[in-house]
């Protein structure tokens, strides 16, 4: 809330011309303009810290606990609402259907939150110790009531929490464990009856109350999906902002030079929101005290001359670091691009190269690990950050898998084009295996999503050149799963001793590449050069 | 509303089809149900329902 006045436009008397004007007259520091109005600034800016905060869950949709049909059952937040002393009562604690004070108070706890038939599977972190504040403040205000929470974990895990918890219940405070199936409102009365199964005595159990409070989670702020789409931001499962890693960068978003602070990165307290800003103000003052940035040296470069102005690759581009417009040769602004490489492998035709992994070095090495005996051969296509290092993970553990595999790394799976894979199968290998980080794990915030449509698209280019799809294989593969990089491999072993020699000297033909065809844009372009 | 549609998938490395709701847009990893390959191959869709009916399916 701003600690400062604002002018009710809609209340005031007038402004044009001043009709009223004594508040102007009764500020001493002339802090009142009413020719003040809404204008949009424009500045130049090296660092954004994104701290947009978050939504209470409406309870609107779980009429299970009758908030839209009963007077007494109230959110969490209207119930701080009640209690404060700035509110509507002036802080005392009064039911809405009588303006009685209640005496016999539930709570329910994770009401919109661990609940995935909502979509809404995540712990919403700030809940429970709010209930265990607000059961510690009504039992010292008012020594007479009676509080119940209805749970089904109690997470009381920050420094004292447990404490908080421990004298919640000295106080008094029954905690029974199982969330309510039914509320009824006695018609006469406005009390409540909460039917609810005991998960500790298993027994099932009805409790008359005077009001019930809604424990409500949080959720993603609405304008969360427009702050992604302008700063190029991923999100997770649960809508919440996606960090470039959750241990070694967490406030640093995949976008460079953005960084996040508060819920709209995940559930968090005040105290952890409190450490997250300082986190981010701190890297965002290293980024612009630095003076220079490095960039990475793994970039795209667009050959202008053979670029074919599609659009494409900006398309593909996870980043937004490829700049076009329908008509123009498409630019890649090198200190945004992080070099996952799949716009190089979206263009069809050639007229992107990423530097240090460039389409004939690849092909050279696909060539090269099937110039000899290819049908022994297993050419396993493995990202550099998840699924490479998951083969080392399974070599450091000495986890014993088939020798047949030849590993190409590339920065991202995404970076494996058709025509490479296409250009092994050519070469003789009897199956190809494309790996990368799991969908979470995307170290190019989503850029293995264009893997996985590609592998779609060879699958039936292949079985239309009667080629068995099956041959070519897809895998997640984490860092951490060594184990899982070796029974993949031996599957891929059991798999390549499927494929017959005819099989191979088919696909070699089949697969032949056909003329390309030059759009005539080009030709006249080149030519008018 | 986001548009739920029924469709197939079968699994590269073991064979086996099976059918899943796909909301328009979600973004999945997907792995067999039988084997955990992640080898999934989207064969074809067909349209079965708006956001609400697929809540009941």
């Amino acid at each position: 809330m701003p600690s400062t006045y604002v002018l009710n436009m809609n209340d005031c008397l007038g402004n044009n011309p001043i009709a009223c004007g004594k508040c102007a007259e009764a500020c001493e520091q002339n802090a009142i303009n009413y020719d003040d109005h809404d204008e949009i600034l424009t500045r130049e800016i090296g660092a954004i810290i994104v701290a947009i905060g978050l939504d209470v869950y409406d309870p609107t949709e779980m009429d299970e606990y009758g908030y839209t049909r009963f007077d007494n059952v109230i959110t969490s937040m209207e119930f701080e609402r009640l209690i404060c002393a700035g509110g509507p009562t002036a802080g005392h604690f009064v039911r809405p259907s009588d303006q009685e004070r209640p005496k016999r108070i539930g709570f329910v706890q994770c009401v919109g939150s661990r609940n995935p038939k909502i979509g809404r599977p995540y712990c919403s972190n700030i809940c429970c110790m709010n209930t265990i504040k607000d059961t510690l403040l009504l039992a010292d205000h008012y020594p007479d009531v009676q509080n119940t929470v209805f749970y089904q974990d109690i997470r009381a895990s920050g420094k004292s929490f447990e404490d908080m918890f421990q004298r919640s219940k000295e106080a008094g405070t029954r905690y029974i464990r199982g969330l309510p199936g039914e509320v009824e409102e006695d018609p006469e009365t406005h009390n409540l009856t909460v039917t609810v199964e005991n998960t500790t005595s298993g027994s099932l159990e009805r409790h008359e109350l005077d009001i019930l409070v809604l424990s409500v989670g949080v959720q993603p702020p609405k304008d969360l999906a427009k702050i992604s789409s302008l700063l190029t931001l991923s999100k997770t499962s649960d809508g919440f902002f996606m960090e470039s890693h959750p241990k070694l960068k967490p406030v640093d978003a995949p976008t460079r030079g953005v960084f996040f602070a508060g819920f709209c990165e995940a559930p968090k307290d005040i105290k952890d929101s409190v450490c997250q800003a300082g986190a981010s103000a701190s890297r965002a003052g290293a980024l612009l005290n630095t003076g220079r940035i490095q960039i990475e040296a793994i970039t795209s470069r667009i050959d202008e001359q053979a670029c074919m102005k599609c659009g494409q690759c900006a398309a593909v581009c996870p980043y937004g670091a490829i700049n076009w417009k329908k008509g123009e040769v498409a630019v890649v602004v090198e200190a945004a691009c992080a070099g996952c490489g799949a716009c190089g492998a979206t263009c069809q035709f050639d007229a992107i190269t990423m530097r240090h992994f460039t389409d004939d070095q690849l092909i050279a090495q696909v060539r090269a690990l099937l110039e000899l005996e290819p049908q022994d051969k297993v050419v396993v296509f493995a990202c550099n950050w998840c699924s490479y290092a998951g083969a080392d993970m399974a070599g450091i553990s000495r986890i014993q898998y088939p020798a047949s595999n030849r590993v190409v790394r590339t920065m991202c799976s995404a970076r494996v084009s058709e025509e490479m894979v296409l250009e092994a199968f050519r070469c003789g290998a009897p199956v190809v295996l494309v790996s990368g980080c799991h969908y979470a794990d995307c170290h190019y915030i989503n850029a293995n999503r264009q893997t996985a449509k590609r592998m779609q698209r060879l699958w039936d280019k292949l079985e239309k050149a009667g080629v068995r799809p099956e041959r070519l294989q897809l895998e997640w593969i984490s860092a951490a799963e060594g184990q899982k990089f070796a029974e993949v491999m031996r599957q891929m072993e059991e798999l390549r001793k499927t494929v017959t020699m005819e099989e191979i000297e088919h696909t070699r033909h089949a697969l032949q590449p056909k003329h390309k065809k030059i759009p005539e844009k080009k030709t006249a372009t080149a030519g008018a050069r | 509303m986001a548009t739920t549609t029924l469709e197939t998938f079968r699994c590269m490395m073991c064979g086996h089809e099976y059918q899943e709701s796909v909301e328009k847009g979600e973004d999945k990893e997907r792995s067999c149900p039988k084997c955990r390959s992640n080898s999934i191959r989207h064969l074809k869709k067909k349209a079965v329902s708006d956001q609400r009916s697929a809540k009941t399916t």
